[in-house]
């Protein structure tokens, strides 16, 4: 028995066409995610997938699913239970020319890889002299928001990103999801794709053709008042702001921020200049947390013209709690009201 | 392998007596009936998940009960519901975990003798290393025990453990649970040379294989490794061969990887209906006392689910005030804008 | 929700069909994988047959003395549309709710 993904794309994904003649098709993110994969493989025979239980089983989140029975077991494959051993053989790998996109089945379940990713795949690059690249596009179903066990919902991005030799990107929705892991997945450089796993299943028009620009961030609504700035499964709360908002007559441009390294500076010294104001929201703790790179790099950008101090709105200073809790962690609308609204009356003097 | 010298103190390893036997069965019975409600408490919306046990009852009733519980202490993964059942854990606290109340549980891990239940597969070996290491230096005569699987005896977290107990003699026993399957993966694929026993030669220390699904062997097997480590001799590997019955948790689907037939083939015995048997052949129990012992494991699961389901939510403020035993000014911020900001359970 | 419709297994020996004798679920029933779902009787033997699939079941094809063909539909099983990972549960998308109104005078300098 087989419920696979692929299969559903023959079962009829439904389908429309745009003005521009392009052809969207609504699917969810973990679809999103399995064709490109499913492309990349077909794209790249070098590409080759695995890690804990993405072959037969295609994942635990399905993202893998079907592609073991579509590409062969050389090309999708069963790991031993082990994470260090996983991302230490992707290192060999790449040296031996191959393009490994492993997973990470947890974001809690790279700790015990950290000295493989850290050590190894960020530096390897650099200590050959460029002559050992690492096109390594590590897939970790990421953040939190399903009420998982420990270690099933952490928030990664600034450890990875004070890494130098990384790269680090998330996606908001499948559209984003499908052409970021395609591009992610054809870098010559390490890159963490960090999948929001609370919007895997949500569901989205998703234009194959088209996808503008990988590269840097994205506005995902415009707006005059305010910048809020966000990634992963945040971009979606933050749209929902957005448009109470725009009830009491605030109009927020949500930037999502997409690449958490490189972050494109020049996108948000661009948005904020328009609307003097910023808010940043994200799940990890607060302390050396990505908003305070996000604040600085906008600050840098825009001082002369920032109404009020950026705000952070982000988790706290805590392991990421058990599901009864979660939604006392993770910023709620109401939290990010609050620092809208802190920003809105800041007053100099 | 499979070679372990007979215990200094011959009584530590003693046979079970008839009543033990009738309470090891009993208490299999209420595990088994503990299991498998919890599932059908997942399909019902009172817990959000569950890691089943189904068919390792035998394994883990058999190693708890050779704890002793005033010097000892247990190192679980999150598949022990029958060894904290067998240590007399609370087990509406135990349970709490899988109802997302909080990650580790609610029991008290020092009284119980029972370490936080762990989502890190072979996360807690090598704290059972150096748990086992302080009663060397303390000159106490605790042993540690610790449980994994055939998964994450891949990890090179046991392999460090196994090598560091052994140098250092440190009183640990590994017990492996084998139960076949790590999620979708097989122990063939898993586990080179075929089984995790095997490895202890490298490491120099004696390693018992057991049929996991004999409860009385595995007691036995149990019993003799803390012995071993109770004399000074350092640690013990013990595997038990079992399977895992179930799915890996209660929202796995096996079809997906193994068929009805591989399951029946693999799964082989029932423990509990085996061990039955052999009380009923040897006289050592009845009819009455096996429907006695099923009427009273459904008491004690209605009393558990009762539990869970009146358990609420722990308070918001306990994410703040236990992440350290010192607080930090910056937490205290947190914990303030957080009870202005938002709405509390 | 969708359905997923299991068929009357291969029995071997070159057994084409089966007769019910009992089934051992009904329609409404959350049933899990490998509980015995219906006794049949071929020419050989009488056999239960266990679930293949843990769900709510929404039909059973044949009364107990009909005769089922290999092949032919058994039972069918209620699965959600999404499933959830290995661990936790799928968020329900809920209508976004607020305490907080935002009020600001904005000036355009």
């Amino acid at each position: 028995m087989s419920n696979s993904i692929l299969e559903g794309e023959t079962a009829g994904f439904r389908q429309t066409e745009s003005a521009a003649g392009n052809v969207t098709v609504v699917m969810s993110m973990q679809q999103a995610l399995n064709r490109a994969l499913d492309e990349v493989l077909a794209e790249n025979p070098k590409a080759v997938i695995f890690g804990e239980d993405c072959g037969r089983l295609g994942g635990v989140f399905r993202i893998t699913d079907g592609l073991q029975s579509k590409h062969g077991e050389n090309r999708v494959f069963d790991t031993p239970l082990a994470e260090s051993g996983i991302l230490g053989m992707s290192v060999g790998l790449a040296m031996a020319g191959f393009h490994p996109i492993p997973e990470v089945q947890f974001d809690g379940f790279a700790y015990p890889a950290i000295n493989q990713i850290v050590c190894q795949i960020a530096r390897m690059n650099y200590r050959s002299r460029g002559t050992l690249p690492m096109p390594i596009t590590l897939r970790v179903p990421s953040f939190g928001g399903i009420r998982a066990p420990e270690h099933h919902g952490e928030s990664l991005e600034a450890l990875f990103a004070h890494v130098p030799g990384l790269k680090v990107v998330s996606p908001s929705n499948p559209h984003e999801a499908y052409h970021l892991l395609k591009y992610a997945a054809t870098r010559p450089d390490p890159v963490i794709f960090m999948e929001p796993k609370s919007r895997y299943w949500q569901k989205g028009d998703v234009d194959a053709a088209d996808g503008g620009s990988p590269e840097g961030a994205k506005v995902q609504r415009e707006g005059r008042h305010l910048t809020l700035v966000a990634w992963g499964a945040m971009v979606a709360r933050c749209l929902q702001v957005a448009e109470l908002a725009a009830e009491d007559g605030i109009d927020i441009e949500v930037l999502d921020l997409r690449w958490l390294k490189p972050i494109d500076a020049d996108a948000l010294v661009a948005s904020v200049r328009k609307t003097r104001r910023a808010v940043v929201v994200h799940e990890a703790p607060l302390t050396s947390g990505l908003g305070a790179e996000v604040a600085q790099l906008i600050t840098q950008g825009c001082f002369d013209t920032l109404k009020a101090p950026v705000e952070r709105v982000t988790g706290f200073d805590v392991p990421y709690p058990s599901g009864d809790l979660e939604d006392e962690y993770i910023p709620n609308i109401d939290r990010i009201l609050f620092g809208i609204q802190r920003v809105l009356e800041y007053r100099r003097g | 392998m499979d070679t372990l010298p007979l215990p200094d103190d011959s009584t530590a390893a003693a046979p079970p007596t008839p009543d033990q036997l009738r309470e090891l069965y009993s208490l299999m019975t209420a595990v088994r009936h503990l299991d498998i409600s919890a599932v059908a408490w997942q399909r019902q919306g009172i817990i959000p998940g569950y890691a089943p046990e189904l068919g390792q009852e035998a394994a883990q009733v058999g190693s708890g009960y050779a704890v002793d519980t005033s010097r000892d202490f247990v190192f679980p993964t999150y598949r022990e519901m029958g060894v904290a059942r067998a240590m007399g854990v609370n087990m509406v606290e135990y349970m709490s975990t899988h109802k997302a109340t909080w990650h580790g549980g609610l029991y008290d891990p020092m009284k119980s003798r029972l370490a936080p239940i762990q989502a890190v597969v072979a996360g807690s070996v090598l704290h059972a290393v150096g748990w086992a290491h302080g009663q060397t230096l303390d000159g106490s005569d605790g042993v540690a025990l610790t449980y994994f699987g055939d998964g994450a005896s891949s990890q090179g977290d046991v392999h460090e453990a196994m090598n560091f107990a052994a140098v250092m003699k440190a009183p640990v026993v590994f017990f492996i649970q084998n139960n076949g399957w790590a999620i979708s993966v097989p122990t063939e694929r898993q586990v080179a040379g075929g089984c995790v026993a095997g490895r202890a030669a490298g490491y120099g220390m004696p390693a018992l294989q057991v049929d996991g699904n004999d409860v009385v062997a595995v007691l036995d097997a149990t019993r003799h490794a803390f012995a071993h480590c109770r004399a000074g001799n350092g640690p013990v590997v013990i595997e038990a061969m079992t399977y895992r019955r179930g799915p890996h948790s209660t929202s796995d689907n096996p079809g997906r990887y193994r068929s009805l037939d591989e399951e029946r083939d693999g799964a082989g015995e029932d423990p509990l209906r085996r061990f039955r048997e052999r009380l009923l052949s040897e006289g050592l129990a009845d009819e009455p006392f096996f429907a006695q012992a099923q009427a009273s494991a459904a008491t004690q699961a209605e009393d558990i689910r009762a539990g869970l389901e009146a358990l609420g939510p722990r308070p918001g403020s306990e994410m703040f005030d236990l992440v350290f035993q010192e607080t930090t000014p910056v937490l205290q911020s947190q914990a303030a804008s957080w009870r202005e900001e938002s709405e509390h359970v | 929700m969708a359905e997923i419709s299991f068929p009357l297994p291969d029995l071997g020996e070159g057994l084409i069909e089966a007769t019910v004798l009992e089934w051992l679920v009904s329609p409404g029933d959350q049933v899990e994988r490998n509980q015995p779902l219906v006794e049949v009787e071929t020419t050989k033997s009488a056999v239960e047959l266990p679930s293949p699939q843990a769900g709510k079941v929404v039909r059973i094809h044949g009364g107990p003395g009909d005769r089922i063909n290999v092949g032919e539909p058994l039972i069918v099983f209620e699965v959600p549309d999404n499933t959830a990972g290995i661990v936790g549960t799928v968020p329900k998308e809920e209508a976004p709710k607020r305490r907080v109104r935002l009020s600001a005078v904005l000036d355009e300098d």
